[in-house]
């Protein structure tokens, strides 16, 4: 069956209605956080305490916690020195799924090499770690999709780490998304070893002065919005921070649209979260920053939010070398600036549906070969993949 | 003979086929080059370059908008990435037991086969046997553009044949056009126009 076209247009056109109200409740929202965050501006060391004493009330608190620069700090890219060795990595994975013959996973992590500046063919290298057998499942149960996803952030930081480790400096090592892991659950004794890896390759790459960043396209945080809010509560209710949220509905990127001409960047601010604490509480300056480049045109402003980690931001020639090659990066793609590495690290990875049909007759060939009786994929799977009508 | 490959086999027909090549390999193939592609018998296929198309992707298409697209990401794409690249070539006969025929193949080649650029010698060898019956091969198609083919191979086989000393194999070859187009006059008049462009002054 088709979608209801009658109920959905219905429902459209009762939301419809509500589209100019909330626009103009979100600008009004938008103007008292720009007046408030003008006029918070410059409060650092005052803003800096507030956030501590509301995480000491409240150690889920998710903000922003500002750094040495102003709120409303804005510069431009240096160019650098010397031009970097970037390496992009990124990954693709297929998730184990009980209704194929033979259950498997694989991670894929593709890897650029670039030289920017130099007429050089960037280098790529894909890695392929195949799941089988114990590998998906132990006592504490399944492989989940997450565990698979934080194995992939893994060996994309592994592979950055030991690629950087034979390279001359300055050397920028970029992941697309957060550096912050939202993986769960995080009291299963796997995740936090595999967590705990990840920031072991994470301070391999801090002991060689990597200037590692993660790029988040089209962010959608309100880590400053959070900050301002909290500026609203009285000492008596910090505990309520998160809670109550008079600016709910205001992004960060919203915030910084009109103020960052194209290649500004924001002030550095911390992350203040129960996750990005784990970062900190390692050696090596891992806790987690971050900063809004805008990466767009004049007629067109786009921004990202640059995560990276304290041992980059320490060091302002790191972050005028990382906002510098983020620009370069992103302005190779044009009108839809996106790091040009990143999107070959993600081309390089990729394993698309057909190549997984491929890895899994391989698998079953294999399996008949050493005698193995081979399961059946799941009635269920096998209904759904009948030739329909052609409907996704 | 010619061991410079230019590229495998994609896909191909009676008529004729399509080779895949990677962007290294594009300096060497010629529009209206002759080529030749071995099968596993000893047949020789021989056809001309009639096309040679470069496809884009949905990154390419986004490059082509940035202001400048630096070295490093040109070559990215050329040697790298996947950049479609097909030529097509048409059948203009083959060779067999040591005899060329200007008939089409007895067979197409096969997915992946190589195939290879003719040297001067081949192509003159090829198109000094018979009477030019491979030109029917050329005139027959209505999609091709007939008369610059033509003229590319015709100015390629001339070179070949003066290079052994028979100067008249352009004439000939101009007056065989004549006769099998002397029925057909809107195009014996663009191919003779357009092979008039590689006459000699």
């Amino acid at each position: 069956m088709p979608v209801n076209y009658q109920q959905f247009q219905q429902q459209l056109r009762e939301k419809g209605k509500q589209a100019k109200a909330q626009e103009k409740d979100r600008r009004e929202r938008l103007e008292r956080a720009q007046a408030l965050l003008d006029q918070r501006a410059g409060d650092l060391d005052s803003l800096r305490e507030l956030v501590a004493e509301a995480a000491r009330r409240d150690r889920g608190l998710r903000c922003a916690s500002p750094l040495r620069e102003p709120l409303t700090y804005r510069a431009g890219a240096n160019p650098p020195a010397q031009n970097p060795v970037l390496f992009a990595a990124d990954g693709s994975q297929v998730n184990p799924s009980r209704h194929d013959a033979v259950e498997f996973g694989l991670i894929n992590i593709g890897l650029i090499r670039m030289t920017p500046g130099q007429p050089q063919a960037p280098r790529e290298s894909v890695f392929s770690t195949l799941l089988l057998f114990d590998d998906l499942r132990s006592p504490q149960g399944a492989l989940t999709e997450d565990l698979v996803a934080l194995r992939r952030d893994l060996y994309e930081r592994t592979r950055l780490a030991e690629a950087a480790r034979s390279e001359p400096q300055p050397v920028v090592a970029l992941t697309d998304g957060p550096l912050e892991l939202f993986g769960e659950p995080k009291d299963d004794a796997r995740y936090q070893e595999t967590f705990n890896q990840y920031l072991d390759a994470l301070e391999q790459t801090a002991s060689m002065n990597v200037v590692t960043a993660g790029y988040v396209d089209k962010p959608r945080a309100d880590l400053l919005v959070r900050l301002l809010e909290l500026s609203l509560l009285s000492a008596e209710n910090l505990a309520q921070a998160g809670r109550e949220r008079p600016l709910f509905g205001v992004t960060d990127n919203q915030l910084f649209e009109e103020r960052l001409q194209p290649g500004e960047r924001s002030a550095v601010f911390a992350i203040q979260s129960s996750s990005a604490e784990k970062f900190s509480q390692r050696s090596g300056g891992l806790a987690l920053h971050f900063f809004y480049l805008n990466v767009g045109r004049a007629e067109r402003p786009w921004l990202a939010r640059v995560e990276v980690p304290a041992w980059v931001s320490r060091q302002p020639e790191m972050i005028d070398l990382l906002q510098h090659t983020l620009l370069g990066q992103c302005a190779q793609l044009g009108g839809r600036p996106y790091p040009y590495a990143l999107h070959r690290a993600h081309e390089v990875a990729l394993v698309t549906f057909q190549e997984k049909e491929q890895l899994l007759t391989l698998i079953e060939a294999e399996l008949r070969r050493q005698g193995v009786v081979i399961g059946q994929k799941s009635y269920k799977q096998a209904a759904k993949d009948l030739e329909g009508r052609g409907r996704l | 003979m010619s061991e410079l490959e230019i590229g495998r086999l994609l896909r191909a027909g009676t008529t004729g086929c399509v080779v895949g090549c990677r962007v290294q390999q594009l300096g060497a193939p010629a529009f209206g080059g002759m080529v030749r592609i071995p099968l596993e018998d000893g047949v020789q296929v021989y056809g001309l370059i009639h096309d040679i198309h470069i496809d884009d992707d949905g990154l390419v298409r986004q490059l082509v908008t940035a202001p400048e697209v630096s070295q490093d990401i040109i070559l990215d794409n050329r040697q790298n990435r996947n950049v479609p690249l097909e030529i097509s070539v048409l059948f203009i006969g083959y060779e067999a037991g040591g005899l060329v025929s200007h008939l089409l193949p007895p067979r197409p080649p096969l997915s992946l086969d190589a195939i290879y650029i003719c040297d001067e010698t081949e192509i003159a060898r090829f198109s000094a046997a018979g009477r030019f019956g491979y030109f029917r091969h050329v005139l027959r198609d209505p999609e091709l553009p007939v008369g610059e083919l033509l003229a590319a191979h015709l100015q390629q086989a001339a070179r070949a044949h003066a290079q052994a000393g028979r100067q008249d194999w352009l004439r000939a070859a101009t007056q065989e056009l004549i006769v099998l187009l002397r029925d057909d006059y809107p195009t014996l008049m663009t191919v003779l126009s357009t092979v008039s462009e590689i006459y000699p002054e």
